[in-house]
Parts: C-alpha cells; structure tokens; sequence
C-alpha cells in the first residue's frame, strides 16, 4: 500500500451495493440541483415582478388602462407574472359582474375576491413546485449514504473473517469506501436542505405580498362600488 | 416583469438549470480527481506501542549459499565454453597444416612434372601461394574473433533477461510475503508478550535483545542475549518468557521459503515501556 487510496478507484472498486448506493445519491445530487437553480431563477423573477407590478399599480394609474395593458402584453405572447395576474382575474370578474345591473354590490366583491382567491392559489402552486423534492432529499439521502455506509462495513467485515491474521490493509479500502458513501450522501444533502430554508422563506414573503395586495385591491373595488 | 428574457426564465428554465447542475457535478468531480492526482498521499507511519520487537537478521545462509552455487554454475559454463574454443581452434590449425600438406605434395608432384617450367614462374606461383595462404589465416582468425564475440554478447543478454525475470517474480512475492511475515511477528510478539513477567528491578529504558533460531515447525532451537539490559533478572525473564511462550505453532503454516527467509534466525527486543517508574 505505498500509494495512497484514490477516491475515485474507491467509487468503481466498491461492491455492487455500495455502487447503487453511489449511483443513487449522484442521481438525487444532480436532480436536487437542478431544482436549485430552477427554483431561484422562478423565485428571484416572482420577486422581481411583486416590486415592479406593485410600483406600476401604486403609480396613480387607472386601473382599467392598467388592465389594457396586461391584454396588450397577453396578445404579444408574454406571460403574466404572479401578483399581475391575481390582479387581472379579480378585475375581469369585478367588471363582468359589474356589467350585469341586477347583481347587487356585495355579491360582486364576492365575486372578485373569489376569482383572486383561485389566481393566488394557482399562482402559489407554480412557485412551490418541486420544493417538497428538495426537502425529500435533505433528509432522506443521509439515510440512504449511512445504508451504503453499513453495507460496506459489513462487506469488509465479512472479509475479514476469511483472513487468518487481520491486518489494517484488509479492513481500511472497504471502510473508507463505506465512508465515502456517507460524505456523498451528506454531499447531497447539505446544498438540498439550505436551498429548501432559503426557498421557503422566500415563497412566505412572495405569498405573504400576493395576500396583502389581493385585500388592498379588494378594499379599492369596494371603494368603487359604494361610491355610486 | 414582462420581458421575453422573464418569460423564457420561468416556462424554459428547466435546460439551464439541468446544465447547471450536470456543470457543477463535473466541476466538483474533476476538482476531486486533480486534487487526488496532484499531491501523493502522505503514508501514514503506524506507530505501536509494542513492548517486543521482533527483528529481521539480514543474512540468510540459504539464500547466500543458492547465490555461490549459481556463480560457480556460471563460471564453470564459461571454463567449459573456453576450452571448447580452444579445442575448435586446434582443430582448424590441423585441418590447416594437413591441406598445407596436401597442397605441398601437389606442388612437388607438379614441380616433377613441371620440372621444364621456368624458375621464375615457379618461384611466382609459390608466392603467391604463401600470399593467399597468409590471406586466408588472417580471415580464418577475424572470423574466430567475430564468433566470439557474437557468443558472449548472447551470454550477456541471457544472464541480464534471467536476472530481470528473478527481480520481477521477487517484487511481485515481495507483497505477500510481507503481509505473512508481519502477521507471523505480530503472532510471535504476542505470544512472547503475555508469558512475559517482568521483575520487579525492570525498569524504562532497559534493552535486551534476544536471538533465537528457530525450526519450521515454530520450535526454539536455541536463544542467546546478544546484547544484555545490565540486569541479569531482566535478561533471564525475557528468556523465560520466550521458552515459555514456543513452540510458535503458526509459523508450520508459512511456505518454507518465506520461513527460511525470514524466521531461521531472528532477534526479538525486550523493552518495558509501559512501566511507571
């Protein structure tokens, strides 16, 4: 054993379990990652379109010119953004059920604040998706490296029973393999569960504003109503 | 924020962020693979705290006699090889002398029969007989030289194969034979180290070393103190404990080489450590 034992001769060394231990966690490393950077280019833009939708809003605008606007940008083919389009369904109903003179004014607001209701929980869905990936792997995959870990403890064990006289050289290679099957699971894991904290706090704040501006919106439609 | 670039973040982020985390995998793994490349790992000393040492003596009767034997082998292949030269060259100088003869005998037959013919042509061919004579000894010679040469060249290249072919088989023994002598001795101290009592004069720092010689099937043959520790009692318990301590029974199991290697004759040191005072 002059040289040192490389980790990657370790990895295509190890025994069969171990490896699907290996390939596993690889697996779920690079799949939580991609839901990492996913996440953060949706999140950040959610953040970026609260302040800017809520800057235009609070500009003094009208608010049907605000809503021809969001029609304009709809017909050239761009997507709406969170708190735009809770915006847009409340308004579109409250105009609709404006319209028809026989619906009095309370069922109106009802009726808008439904229609946001139902805007703000599809809008949450799209920014919480996959984040329940994330704290799967955070958890789980320290538990799947420690199951690599023990199996590959047990092999070298195992081994060792066969030998007459146990030395160091026979027992290290399969325990540092067994090793390196918990430090990839714990490689795993960290980026997964800090990605998760981060995001979910982000998400509260997002949601929280969405929440906010659906009631200051509602309480600007009633205004409207009860100021005929 | 209704930009194109917004909306291709949100609706078509899944193949940036897939190359990124694919990147970042690769990134990581090829970091790991230089860093391993890059600076050899330190071995780590194993250190113990043992109370016995068991040595290796360095000369090895066995393997020194089988080293004369082959040079004697050699050198009697070369003796023989020598004489056979000489007795081919002694050959070919009778071969020569007796067509020599021959042709001399033809020369006369001729010279009777050609005893009309100028002298100065007989006188000619006589000349330039002794030249190609003369020619063909020197040839004759250059050619012996040649194959002599060509054979120790051959000889060389043989005996620089075979030695190559002995280090690469011993280099690749060498592992497993070490891994069997460092379990035989770890045995071996163990074994010496539990019937050890010490007495009560034994002090840090005392030394004696043991030498004993052993048979293969683990007997002592006999043990002397090849260097005391200055206290008689100490001298004679480390004694005591290795009688009492053989036969070591585990050493029947090695291959006889790597015993007589190894185990014909080695020293065991007694050190009291452990010891407070």
């Amino acid at each position: 054993m002059n040289e040192g034992l490389n980790p990657i001769d370790l990895i295509f060394d190890a025994s069969p379990a171990v490896q699907l231990v290996f390939l596993i966690l690889l697996t779920l490393s690079i799949v939580s990652w991609m839901i990492i950077v996913q996440r953060w280019l949706v999140l950040a833009s959610a953040q970026k379109g609260v302040l800017s939708f809520e800057q235009r809003f609070w500009s003094g605008m009208d608010l049907s010119q605000l809503y021809k606007e969001g029609t304009q940008m709809q017909r050239e083919d761009m997507q709406m953004v969170g708190m735009e389009n809770i915006f847009r369904a409340g308004f579109k109903e409250f105009m609709r059920l404006r319209q028809q003179s026989s619906v009095d004014g309370e069922a109106v607001m009802e009726g808008a604040q439904r229609a946001m209701r139902v805007a703000y929980s599809r809008e949450e869905e799209k920014l919480e998706r996959h984040l329940s990936f994330l704290a799967t792997v955070g958890s789980v995959s320290p538990y799947i490296g420690l199951f690599g870990t023990v199996i590959g403890i047990m092999n070298s064990f195992l081994g060792l029973a066969t030998q007459a006289q146990a030395t160091l050289q026979v027992v290290a290679p399969g325990i540092a393999e067994a090793l390196f099957a918990t430090a990839i699971g714990l490689f795993a894991a960290i980026p997964a569960v800090v990605a998760y904290n981060r995001y979910s706090s982000t998400l509260d704040h997002v949601t929280s504003s969405y929440i906010t501006f659906s009631d200051e919106f509602s309480s600007i439609l009633h205004r409207q109503i009860h100021a005929n | 924020m209704n930009t194109p670039l917004s909306n291709l973040v949100i609706y078509n982020g899944y193949p940036l962020s897939i190359v990124a985390a694919l990147g970042i995998h690769i990134v990581i793994f090829i970091a790991l693979l230089y860093l391993q490349s890059a600076p050899e790992a330190q071995s780590l000393e194993l250190i113990q705290p043992t109370v016995i040492k068991a040595l290796f003596i360095d000369e090895n009767p066995q393997l020194r006699n089988q080293q004369l034997r082959e040079q004697r082998l050699v050198e009697q292949q070369q003796r023989q090889e020598r004489q056979r030269e000489a007795e081919q060259r002694q050959e070919q100088e009778v071969r020569r002398q007796r067509e020599a003869e021959q042709q001399r005998l033809e020369q006369q037959q001729a010279a009777l029969r050609e005893r009309e013919e100028l002298e100065r042509q007989r006188a000619f061919a006589e000349r330039e007989e002794r030249k190609r004579r003369e020619a063909d000894i020197e040839r004759r010679r250059q050619q012996e030289i040649a194959t002599e040469q060509e054979l120790s060249r051959q000889q060389e290249a043989a005996r620089r194969r075979q030695q190559e072919a002995t280090e690469a088989s011993a280099a690749e023994a060498a592992r497993t034979e070490f891994e069997l002598v460092q379990s035989a001795t770890a045995l071996i101290q163990r074994a010496v180290q539990e019937m050890w009592s010490r007495p009560p004069s034994a002090r840090n720092g005392m030394r004696a070393i043991l030498r004993i010689r052993m048979l293969p099937t683990g007997e002592v043959l006999d043990a002397a103190i090849t260097e005391s520790s200055g206290d008689s009692a100490f001298d004679r318990s480390a004694e005591n404990a290795l009688y009492r301590a053989a036969p070591f029974r585990e050493l029947q199991s090695l291959p006889i080489n790597v015993f007589n290697a190894n185990f014909r004759s080695l020293s065991l040191i007694f050190e009291p450590e452990d010891l407070l005072n």
